[in-house]
């Protein structure tokens, strides 16, 4: 069976190893402020030090937080969507159902959270959201495909 | 819907694997069919009926409500 749009199987190794540097990386970012001074790129003339301009400069970023959700990204995609050992429609249609409940759950989810978390912390809801898809959809097709091969 | 895969395979003495490496699927998706778990497409029934050379309709069968 023909099966598009996916990774080849060795992809979810790759997935995990890049997954798990990037998500203690990803929270250190979201959760401490954390930098990697090397990643700061700069552009243009930026102003003096202690001036007024240079309390609202964005003539320089850190890339940091953009790094760690690029990383988060691909790595999770190579993990949700590489190819099994075998691959055939049963396997297609678990991973089908695993979408659907996982876009579902994660709606339902988000809906709560509209409903009581508001202000800046909506923000971090929001970060979260960004892979909370993906990792619903991992975690249920996982559990479903690793259930019935156990049979 | 109910099928007889357990049985075919019997007469014919194959097992899961033999099939699911005869008809391209993993082993566990012919467990979950032999459990009518999981129902085939067409494509699928019509290979694994041509496995067994018989037609499709001795090993599938539909069952009230289907």
């Amino acid at each position: 069976m023909k099966n598009r749009f996916l990774f080849p199987h060795s992809y979810r190794r790759i997935g995990w190893l890049l997954f798990v540097p990037f998500l203690v990386f990803g929270l250190a970012v979201l959760n401490h402020d954390f930098q990697f001074d090397f990643l700061e790129i700069s552009f243009g003339k930026s102003p003096s030090h202690g001036t007024f301009e240079s309390i609202f400069s964005v003539n320089t970023i850190n890339l940091s937080d953009e790094i760690a959700t690029l990383g988060m990204i691909l790595s999770l995609l190579f993990i949700a969507f590489s190819k099994e050992k075998i691959e055939d429609e049963r396997v297609a249609q678990i991973r089908l159902d695993s979408l659907h409940f996982a876009v579902y759950l994660n709606y339902a989810v988000l809906a709560i959270q509209v409903i009581f978390v508001h202000g800046t912390a909506f923000l971090d809801v929001m970060v979260y959201n960004m892979f909370s898809v993906l990792l619903l959809f991992i975690i249920r097709y996982r559990v479903v495909f690793n259930l019935e091969n156990k049979a | 819907m109910k099928n007889t895969l357990k049985i075919q395979r019997a007469i014919k003495n194959s097992t899961q694997a033999d099939l699911a490496e005869a008809i391209g699927v993993s082993r566990q998706t012919i467990n979950s069919m032999e459990l009518a778990k999981y129902i085939p497409s067409t494509a699928l029934a019509l290979k694994i009926a041509r496995y067994f050379g018989k037609p499709v309709e001795e090993i599938f069968e539909l069952e009230p409500g289907d």
